[in-house]
């Protein structure tokens, strides 16, 4: 367990999250102390079922914790109402899923224009917006695409260029490689370490490739709900 | 711009499920369309049939009918009785008086109808009354007109013509016709028995020479194979015909219609009408006319644009009511089950878009925006479903119109209420009834209103989707598989 310092971006101080009641009631994450730093790559890692997409969903106010506190630039997500939690989601937290989560109607450009809409950008502003998050990823060229003209790497590299396009403080990545092959993971997985090397941005990757694992700097392990071991 | 995209864009994606939604929100607002139209095409056919009599639903027609069922006096006065006898009486034609037996002879008297007349001084009354805008007066008169050639047996008792002889039969060598007669006040050409929209063919008495010009129903017209042009003899003078009118259903038609002061001064009948036409104010003034007619003139039966419309039977009548109660219930049912198909169809799509609306919470879409995106898909799928709809309900009225079914319309006269028997000359007035061909209008008012149909069919099937995505909590919405 990592001490809470100055530069501290997360701090979980014994967190639960219990699905379901009674006879049918889950424990995805228990007491579970975790803090996160500003700027830093960390992998979750563990076998399915071990908590970490529970944790992932805590960590961007998708969801609430059961008990104990998850807190964010020192406020505690669970006591946030959902406009603020909305507000935290659309500026300082960017998400990438698995299974790319695009919407298949529209083309990357639009893709990534998505995250921006809420804001209220004029159509100039967004469209800046757009090309600066696509050539972030390297796919100006292909932004009038759909996700169907597009490789799983490049989807995933829209997906990031989603996440990216408010600039947020952090990027949370639930099995980012899960559907790609190993070499197309390996450049995924480069391009979600340099957003945090030079980028500056927290980067938190869930998975359970060991490959992946490895090639970050600290790697928390989730086992049944706990935390293992941290490295 | 984005939001409209998205909106297209997902509307092109789920193409199938857009058309279905689009088409059952159609089927109901044709319905409405083609069901509106029918119901305005009726309205428009029973006005058709009303209008000649009773103007723009302002008017009323005043008269004073005699009453057989009130006992000896029936209702009259010793004055009215005396003016009865007088003006209907049987007058005496003593054979023997005409001429040399064999010698030719011809003679003319008129009759009144059922009503009683009365004086131009009551017409004054009524002008006068409050909520009155015009009133004129209008006499109907039966012609009979008797001629031949005087019997040569001088034993032959004393034959009497009048009304109630025609029943009877003349006498050979002798023929009698009979034509009703009305007298119109062409300073008031819109109230009177015949109005210039009545007339068919020629026009309406010119002010300058109304004296010497009449205008003939057309039926009697084509009987008599008259035309305009032509001289019709009434009262033993001669008058231009000037017009030929089409009698109005449920009206007191008259064979012939000449100027009223003319035909007074023929009749002997100066000053005096059986009839007043009045024209109110205002359609809401009609009732309190009435009230006030019938205080102002004992004894008057004041008829109404409403009594004649509630006079009004026959299949125009019964595809009105069907029109009314089915037509109705066809449109709410229709309505109904197009709102509950778009609203299940949409709250099914936004269960399929479980993950697609999860990543836009988890990307910053408040509920509301989520929200009003799927309304607003579901809007453009109502106004979609407007336009088809608006298309096929106007391809439904185009086929009633085309297809123009015949209905009629009954309309019972007036005096039915108050038979006479022979002696008063016309009889007993008989139903009128006319045939008009169905169409069905669609007025921009009504296209109008499909299309707000069709916006609150999609803003209501909108509401079920939207409340199902509000619902969904974004964790849950991501855990779920596609």
């Amino acid at each position: 367990m990592t001490v809470p310092t100055n530069d501290t971006l997360y701090d979980l101080r014994s967190v639960s999250r219990v699905y379901g009641e009674r006879a049918n009631k889950v424990r995805a994450l228990r007491d579970l102390d975790l803090t996160v730093h500003d700027g830093e790559f960390l992998v979750v890692a563990g076998p399915s079922g071990s908590g970490k997409t529970t944790l992932l969903q805590l960590l961007g106010g998708l969801d609430r914790p059961t008990e104990g506190e998850v807190l964010f630039d020192g406020r505690d997500l669970a006591r946030l109402g959902d406009a603020e939690l909305t507000g935290l989601r659309l500026r300082t937290i960017g998400f990438v899923f698995q299974q790319f989560n695009l919407i298949p109607t529209l083309t990357a450009a639009q893709n990534v224009e998505v995250a921006l809409a809420p804001r209220g950008l004029d159509a100039a502003g967004r469209r800046t917006a757009v090309e600066r998050a696509l050539a972030s990823v390297g796919l100006e060229e292909r932004a009038d695409h759909l996700p169907s003209q597009l490789s799983g790497g490049e989807q995933q590299r829209v997906a990031i260029a989603r996440a990216l396009a408010n600039e947020p403080r952090v990027v949370l990545a639930d099995e980012p490689t899960g559907n790609l092959d190993s070499a197309t993971g390996e450049e995924i997985v480069e391009l979600l370490r340099s957003l945090s090397n030079g980028g500056g941005r927290t980067v938190i990757v869930i998975t359970h490739d060991p490959q992946v694992a490895q090639a970050a700097p600290r790697v928390v392990r989730l086992r049944d709900g706990t935390m293992e071991e941290a490295a | 711009m984005f939001y409209l995209n998205y909106v297209l864009s997902e509307l092109r994606r789920r193409r199938g499920r857009t058309l279905v939604t689009a088409l059952g929100l159609a089927v109901g607002v044709a319905l409405v369309v083609t069901v509106s139209a029918l119901s305005a095409g009726l309205d428009r056919a029973q006005d058709r049939v009303l209008r000649p009599l009773t103007g723009v639903g302002t008017d009323l027609s005043v008269s004073r009918p005699i009453s057989f069922s009130r006992g000896a006096g029936n209702g009259l006065s010793t004055g009215e009785r005396r003016r009865l006898v007088q003006e209907n009486g049987p007058r005496p034609l003593a054979l023997t008086k005409l001429g040399k037996p064999g010698s030719h002879f011809s003679r003319d008297d008129f009759v009144a109808t059922s009503q009683l007349s009365f004086s131009s001084s009551k017409l004054s009354r009524v002008r006068h009354l409050s909520g009155v805008a015009a009133a004129a007066g209008g006499l109907t008169l039966t012609t009979i007109h008797v001629e031949g050639k005087v019997p040569k047996q001088q034993q032959q008792p004393q034959q009497q013509f009048g009304a109630g002889a025609v029943a009877a039969g003349p006498p050979r060598n002798i023929n009698l016709s009979s034509i009703s007669v009305a007298g119109v006040d062409v300073r008031h050409p819109g109230l009177g028995a015949v109005t210039p929209g009545q007339v068919s063919s020629g026009r309406f008495f010119a002010r300058a020479s109304a004296a010497h010009e009449a205008i003939l129903d057309l039926s009697y017209a084509r009987r008599k194979g008259l035309r305009v042009g032509g001289t019709v003899h009434v009262g033993g003078k001669a008058f231009r015909i000037v017009g030929l009118a089409q009698t109005p259903l449920g009206g007191q038609s008259s064979d012939v219609y000449l100027e009223l002061s003319r035909l007074q001064q023929l009749a002997g009948r100066r000053g005096r009408v059986n009839t007043v036409y009045v024209r109110a104010t205002s359609a809401s003034a009609v009732d309190g006319v009435s009230r006030e007619i019938k205080s102002a003139v004992p004894g008057a039966s004041v008829t109404t644009a409403k009594d004649l419309a509630d006079r009004v039977s026959g299949s125009l009548v019964d595809a009105k009511n069907l029109t009314g109660k089915l037509g109705l219930a066809l449109e709410i049912v229709g309505l109904v089950a197009a709102f509950l198909i778009a609203a299940l169809l949409t709250i099914g799509a936004v269960a399929k878009r479980t993950k697609e609306l999860g990543t836009l919470k988890a990307v910053g879409w408040s509920q509301r925006l989520v929200v009003r995106q799927v309304t607003a898909e579901s809007v453009v799928q109502g106004l979609v479903g407007g336009a088809l709809g608006i298309v096929l309900g106007l391809a439904g009225a185009e086929l009633v119109s085309a297809l123009a079914p015949s209905l009629t319309a009954t309309v019972a006269n007036a005096v039915q209420a108050t038979p006479l028997p022979g002696p008063f000359g016309q009889g007993q007035p008989t139903s009128a009834s006319t045939t008009v061909h169905l169409d069905a209008p669609v007025s921009l008012g009504l296209l109008g209103l499909a299309v707000l149909l069709a916006v609150a069919g999609g803003l209501l099937a909108g509401a079920a989707g939207g409340l199902r995505a509000a619902r969904l909590r974004p964790a849950e919405a991501l855990r779920h598989l596609e």
